[in-house]
């Protein structure tokens, strides 16, 4: 072929090709950056940028030996027989062993490994939202938005999927609590993360059942592999509510004892009502009391860590959003407030829940060889839920729904990272579940005891090349729900099996050094959970009267996310859009039947499938004017249709967008942050209404918050300083995700002090 | 491969311990402790200087199911013109077996009875004062006036039971009070006795 096209280009040519490739780390391919590569006949070389590409240009054909280094990482060798310029092949570097002094051993992370839209909350942005709940915290990510019950109880959407429909994972477990009610809040507390990462795609396939509309990663900071103390102080202050929040954690490794760390946290939470623009809201304190620790080790070949969470909270519920009867539910909706303003107070009476979470794991990893790693992971976890009514007598020392909720997850897997292009993991899972509804509530359980079983298996394998990466995976599993309880004194049991098979398809692609691409079509899979199958009754303060079907199918969904991201010096975009159609998506349906019985009337609510169809984008991006002034924007936009009836699903967030401007104060050359921040959140109204609400839409509103943000260094020690004015004109406004704005405002103007010491 | 074995064996025998400890337990079938089966409304004549004279009647409201499909059912109420009667309102959980209306007189605090519909207000045939235990505002006992030459012979008695409300709101010590809602708290009963005037 080259001779054909004479000899004077074909020269020319030879001498112009490259050698391109990718540099990453072996243990859990993530990329490095500034490896350096060296060409030893040609003399030059080339250092590795951000995504861990390199490319050594002006190579004429030959042989050619180069040599790969990384600080801490064992060097590769390679031979290369360069004769066209389509050369590009993926290294991957070992860290070197322990006993080699000054070595830093890499954490041993839950790495992310997907092809999929990821966003991480971490460093100065979560800093901002700390002392924030989990779903507040989130909501600072494009696309994520909250399913809210008041300002205490906010439960992430990801493209207007929530509770069952996402998985939240917990230092790698998939927390399991009750996640099925719109009033319960996921057990967590955001301090026991160092880094806060949303995959946006459908990833039943590595996760399991019901990660449909996307996962949560709740991951701690890698644990301290030698002695090197760091202890983390937060405190924070909120004028509405009168919040205070203190957290701290100190971690630390063995001197004597290699691989050897440990860390502790713990953190505590107190507010009392909180304040809407013209009145106080009743009874929407809240009081919260957290604990975690772990202790890690690792060695080059194995690594073990034990884990233990503790979350306990108690919630207040505001007062007057627990009505009697249907009545009662529409006088309140039409006097667009709650009745009673009790002025402030930190004291949580009922109607309240009280929630406690224990969280117990044990992971450990072993290197099988080079290439090939087994991982085993159990977890234990216990949930319970005591919620409280306003009722009479004694019976308000009784909780009106008590469940204890008993989850063993187990996972064994083998990951190899081969020293070619192919990584990937094998492995099966198993989810074991026990609920009980603990006598004595003196009220019919809403959902029935039962015992779950999910077993599941799967395989996931993925080709990098260069700046392509391509990524694929197959899983089955099989789930058995045994139900019993009892219905009019009889005892009803149920045993109801589900079996489903998903795959998943997706790929990156650098398209330039600054411009990455990335899509990925997935199926997942839920089925239907034991609220949906069996519910029964009075859903007490909702006025409703719900009622489950025991033959509901399983929902199945085809995800599509496209993720396009721009990174130039003083421009940064990303640009993600998304399909998702979902086969028997169920919902509850006002039948617009009423029961009427002596306590007043009742609407009723009924459990129904139909497909759906979500679509949506999410964008966000920064452009940096000078030195000291930048912008950002993002927003998101969310399509949800009922394509049988053609009508719209209640409760999917409206079209918005957050944008604002930051200002950097002092010196230039220590980048130490001193900035202020003003920006402003638009929201517009929900058109897209279900056919029947119990309230129209709440009309679009804007919020303006000011920021002010210092880092403060001394020595070793680090302090950051915050301040900020949420909602700064104290503006009236209710949030169309928010049950409660059936009832009351949303939150007035609060002010946060937010000091964080590190030494 | 002996690394292999070891936590094989280790992990089959936590996983068989982990599976075995936790069965969800057999069911057990709760009352429903709050919820009031039975409404009865018991009528005893008086004279003019409030002395009960002749037996008390009573009329009744039972729904034994509680919140279900399927209407309660209410008897129609027989009062005669222009007599007075005190009015004693009962209240049993058929389900627990228990008396309510106790309950409700020990929180009196929290608990009011209003009495609404075509019986009571706009061009009332009943007129009814509170005539509790110790002056307290209830609405368990009650006086009952039928008017003398009423309007018309049928009506509705809406009685209303509220829970946690303010009862120093202002408005609220009035039996016929028709911006219940606003004093705050929730509905406990809810119901609407047909009226007949003899």
């Amino acid at each position: 072929m080259i001779l054909l096209f004479g000899s004077k280009t074909t020269f020319a040519q030879k001498c112009d090709l490259s050698i391109r490739g990718r540099i990453l780390h072996q243990e859990n391919n993530d990329p490095i950056e500034g490896a350096y590569i060296w060409v030893i006949e040609s003399a030059t070389g080339a250092v590795s940028d951000e995504n861990g590409n390199f490319i050594v240009k002006n190579l004429c054909q030959g042989e050619y030996h180069i040599t790969i280094q990384y600080l801490g990482h064992k060097e590769i060798k390679d031979s290369i027989s360069l004769s066209s310029n389509n050369f590009n092949k993926t290294y991957r570097l070992e860290e070197e062993s322990l006993d080699l002094g000054g070595v830093e051993i890499h954490g041993h992370r839950f790495a992310v490994q997907t092809t999929t839209a990821v966003t991480a909350l971490y460093g100065e942005a979560l800093l901002e939202a700390r002392g924030e709940n989990l779903g507040e915290s989130l909501k600072r990510i494009s696309g994520v938005t909250t399913f809210s019950t008041g300002n205490s109880i906010a439960k992430p959407v990801i493209h207007g999927m929530h509770s069952n429909r996402i998985m939240i994972l917990n230092n790698g477990i998939r927390l399991e609590g009750q996640q099925w009610g719109a009033e319960h809040a996921p057990e967590i507390d955001p301090f026991v993360a160092d880094e806060i990462t949303v995959i946006k795609g459908a990833e039943t396939v590595r996760y399991g059942p019901e990660a449909m509309g996307g996962v949560i990663l709740v991951n701690p900071a890698p644990i301290p592999t030698k002695k090197d103390p760091k202890t983390n102080i937060y405190l924070n202050g909120g004028t509405n509510g009168r919040m205070g929040n203190i957290s701290v954690s100190h971690a630390d490794g063995s001197n004597k004892i290699k691989g050897l760390g440990y860390q502790v946290q713990a953190s505590a939470k107190r507010a009392g009502n909180i304040k809407s623009p013209d009145y106080f809201q009743g009874n929407t304190g809240l009081s919260e009391l957290n604990f975690s620790g772990s202790v890690g080790y690792s060695s080059s070949k194995l690594g073990v860590e034990g884990y233990y969470s503790y979350f306990n909270t108690t919630l207040g519920i505001l007062r007057d959003s627990h009505t009697g009867n249907l009545d009662d539910l529409l006088a309140i909706i039409e006097n667009g407030r709650p009745f009673s303003d009790p002025g402030f107070t930190y004291e949580i009476i009922n109607p309240k829940q009280v929630v406690s979470h224990h969280l117990a794991k044990v992971k450990s990893h072993y290197h099988l060889s080079d290439t090939w790693k087994l991982n085993f992971q159990y977890g234990f976890q216990t949930n319970n839920r005591k919620e409280f009514d306003k009722r009479r007598g004694d019976l308000n020392e009784k909780p009106s729904l008590d469940l204890q909720l008993f989850t063993n997850t187990f996972d064994l897997f083998v990951d190899h990272n081969l020293k070619n292009e192919w990584s990937g993991s094998f492995g099966l899972n198993a989810i074991q579940q026990a609920n009980n509804n603990i006598p004595g509530t003196g009220v019919t359980p809403l959902i029935p005891n039962y015992d779950m079983v999910n077993l599941g298996i799967y395989a996931i394998e993925k080709y990098s090349k260069g700046p392509l990466e391509l990524e694929g995976g197959l899983r089955f599993d099989a789930r058995s729900v045994n139900t019993a309880r009892y219905v009019d004194s009889e005892l009803q049991e149920a045993d109801l099996s589900y079996t489903n098979f998903s795959a998943f398809i997706g790929g990156l692609y650098q398209i330039s050094p600054k411009v990455t691409f990335n899509s990925n079509l997935g199926t997942a899979w839920r089925p239907p959970n034991v609220n949906e199958l069996f519910s029964e009754g009075l859903h007490h303060g909702a006025a409703a009267v719900e009622i489950g079907d025991p033959d509901l199918n399983s929902e199945k969904s085809l995800k599509w996310v496209n993720a396009l991201e721009y990174d130039g010096g003083r421009t940064h975009l990303e640009f993600t859009a998304y399909a998702n159609h979902i086969s028997d998506y169920i919902y509850l349906n006002p039948t617009g039947e009423t029961y009427v019985s002596l306590r007043g009337t009742f609407n009723v609510y009924e459990y129904l499938q139909a497909n759906a169809f979500f679509y949506g984008f999410d964008f966000s991006g920064s452009y940096v004017f000078t030195e000291r002034l930048s912008a950002y924007a993002k927003g998101s936009i969310i399509r949800a249709k009922n394509t049988d009836e053609n009508n719209y699903f209640p409760f999917i967030p409206s079209d918005r967008m957050d944008w604002g401007l930051a200002y950097q104060f002092g010196s230039l050359k220590n980048s130490q942050t001193n900035k202020l921040t003003l920006s402003n959140m638009l929201v517009a109204k929900q058109k897209r209404e279900p056919d029947f609400d119990l309230a129209p839409a709440p009309p679009a509103y804007a919020l303006f918050n000011l920021a002010y943000q210092k880092k403060f260094i001394f020595g070793e020690n680090q302090l950051n300083l915050g301040i900020q004015i949420q909602n700064l004109f104290n503006t009236s406004y209710k949030e169309y995700m928010n049950r409660f704005r059936y009832f009351t405002d949303d939150m007035g103007r609060n002010i946060l002090l937010k000091i964080n010491y590190q030494f | 491969m002996n690394y292999l074995k070891k936590p094989t064996l280790l992990i089959a025998m936590m996983v068989s311990l982990a599976l075995a400890s936790c069965k969800s337990e057999d069911p057990v079938p709760e009352n429903d402790e709050e919820l009031i089966t039975d409404v009865t409304l018991r009528f005893t004549e008086v004279d003019a200087s409030g002395n009960a004279i002749g037996t008390p009647f009573e009329f009744v409201a039972s729904d034994p199911q509680g919140v279900e499909l399927g209407d309660p059912t209410i008897e129609t109420v027989e009062l005669v013109k222009g007599k007075s009667y005190q009015m004693e309102i009962f209240l049993y959980n058929s389900i627990a077996d228990e008396d309510i209306t106790e309950e409700v007189q020990e929180e009196s605090d929290e608990h009011q009875f209003y009495f609404l519909g075509t019986a009571f207000v706009g061009s009332p045939v009943l007129t009814y004062t509170y005539d509790d235990l110790n002056g307290e505002i209830i609405g368990l006992k009650g006086q009952v006036e039928v008017a003398e030459f009423p309007g018309f012979n049928n009506a509705n008695m809406r009685i209303i039971l509220r829970h946690d409300l303010d009862k120093n709101f202002p408005g609220a010590d009035n039996p016929n009070f028709e911006n219940f809602t606003q004093a705050g708290g929730e509905t406990d009963l809810d119901l609407t006795f047909p009226l007949v005037l003899n």
